[in-house]
């Protein structure tokens, strides 16, 4: 086999590896790396949102950037390019980040809950599934964002820049950031170890071009099954490991951080999967490429976090289901996270729709 | 006949390239880029002809390769604009 076809599973299974680590040394449950929350915890961390139980620096974000950007400068493939309607882009990133938070998790996180044995993950999967279907679809009737175009190489370190300066912040002076003293926001590895799995798992996704949504996009369009081995591998791992740890509780009870609103959860991860294939990639490919001078690809990821901010602040983020003095109180997707998330599909239809290709205006 | 890869900007420059191979008769395929050619994860054509085919390619072609046994040869690379 070829090393570049043993690149993805291996870098899925060190992803798996290194999601079990982070929740047994403090992540949440399920959540070793979930690139949505974390996101939206960066950017409670910097006061975007006042959701006071989701906001925390996560150091897993900056090392994916800066392990993926390292890689690429090392194999001289850091190349600042942008251009392909960046404005577009920002809103696409924020329509992801909007259905993936009324799910409770981005493609990652639903393989890595899905691997705890939460089957309400699979409300999400399905729909997942089904967004790329549509945006597969997009792509075949000629939907384009328009090419991106050789920029200075400022522009390609705007996103690694902005990672470091969270760094410093975070290291120097975290008196100025918001952090959470309880809900998931304060549960979190130490920071030098979630910074190091960032680091090695960017730098290997960089490497294998792992992508969640790429994976079935491929599968679909071209019976590739090349990117999908990395999907599988994270799922093969987590779930063996989560088994040998005692984690794995295959029930529909209160799973962490999840909740049973399957609908709403098919719907979200609908619009995720959707967004992601109209985007290129998903949340963590979004990082991935960035990392690599891509500025089209960090116009997407401050997207993501507007996004997760006005899904907390509207309340359109999904509620977790909890146990409360040995009583169950059901979370789900409230009525503003169910207008937010029929608004981005109708974003999307709308957004599909105007970048078709039309033959009579190019000839 | 050789086997050429064309690589792309964007995807729908891959399907336009595509469809303008297949109808001049040339037996061509998409199929995901190579990560050995690149590290974005786009969409190439790779086709049988006489020749390059480069005419027939759209405008936002990246490169053309032409396949060997054991990797590519590059034949042309578009400068950007």
């Amino acid at each position: 086999m070829k090393k570049s076809n043993v690149l993805v599973p291996v870098t899925g299974l060190v992803v798996g590896l290194a999601a079990l680590v982070l929740v047994s040394l403090g992540n949440p449950g399920n959540m070793g790396f979930c690139i949505a929350c974390f996101e939206r915890d960066i950017a409670g961390s910097l006061g975007l949102h006042h959701a006071a139980k989701v906001q925390y620096l996560r150091p897993e974000i900056i090392g994916l950037v800066l392990g993926a950007a390292a890689m690429a400068l090392a194999g001289k493939e850091f190349k600042a390019r942008a251009g392909s309607a960046p404005a577009l882009r920002f809103v696409l990133g924020g329509i992801v980040m909007v259905g993936a938070l009324a799910f409770l998790g981005c493609p990652l996180r639903m393989v890595l809950r899905l691997g705890g044995g939460d089957g309400t993950a699979l409300a999400g999967l399905a729909g997942f599934v089904c967004g790329i279907l549509v945006g597969v679809a997009c792509l075949k009737k000629g939907f384009s964002l328009g090419r991106a175009y050789k920029v200075k190489p400022a522009e390609g370190f705007v996103l690694p820049g902005f990672m470091l300066a969270l760094l410093v912040l975070l290291l120097a002076v975290p008196s100025v950031l918001l952090f959470s003293t309880e809900g998931p926001g304060a549960s979190h590895a130490p920071w030098f170890i979630a910074l190091a799995a960032g680091l090695v798992v960017g730098a290997l996704a960089q490497k294998s071009r792992l992508c969640m949504a790429g994976g079935i996009r491929d599968a679909v369009m071209f019976k590739d099954f090349h990117l999908l081995s990395g999907f599988v591998a994270i799922f093969v791992v987590v779930l063996i490991g989560n088994l040998i740890l005692g984690r794995f509780h295959p029930e529909l009870a209160v799973q962490p951080v999840a909740h049973h609103d399957y609908l709403w959860s098919f719907l979200g991860m609908t619009a995720a999967g959707w967004g992601s294939i109209l985007l290129g990639g998903c949340p963590l490919r979004q990082l991935i490429l960035a990392g690599e001078g891509n500025g089209d690809s960090a116009v997407t990821v401050f997207g993501m976090m507007v996004g997760a901010a006005l899904a907390h602040n509207f309340g359109m983020a999904g509620n977790a289901d909890a146990m409360t003095d040995g009583a169950f109180v059901a979370g789900g997707v409230a009525l503003p996270g169910k207008v937010g998330v029929a608004v981005c599909l109708v974003l999307l239809g709308v957004i599909s729709y105007a970048n078709l290709y039309k033959k009579e205006k190019n000839q | 006949m050789s086997d050429y890869l064309a690589t792309f900007h964007t995807h729908l420059s891959a399907l336009l390239s595509f469809e303008a191979l297949q109808g001049r008769g040339v037996t061509a395929r998409m199929m995901p880029v190579p990560r050995v050619l690149s590290s974005s994860c786009g969409t190439c054509v790779r086709y049988t002809a006489p020749d390059d085919c480069r005419d027939l390619l759209d405008r936002d072609c990246e490169a053309v390769y032409a396949c060997r046994q054991d990797g590519y040869d590059c034949l042309f690379t578009a400068e950007d604009p």
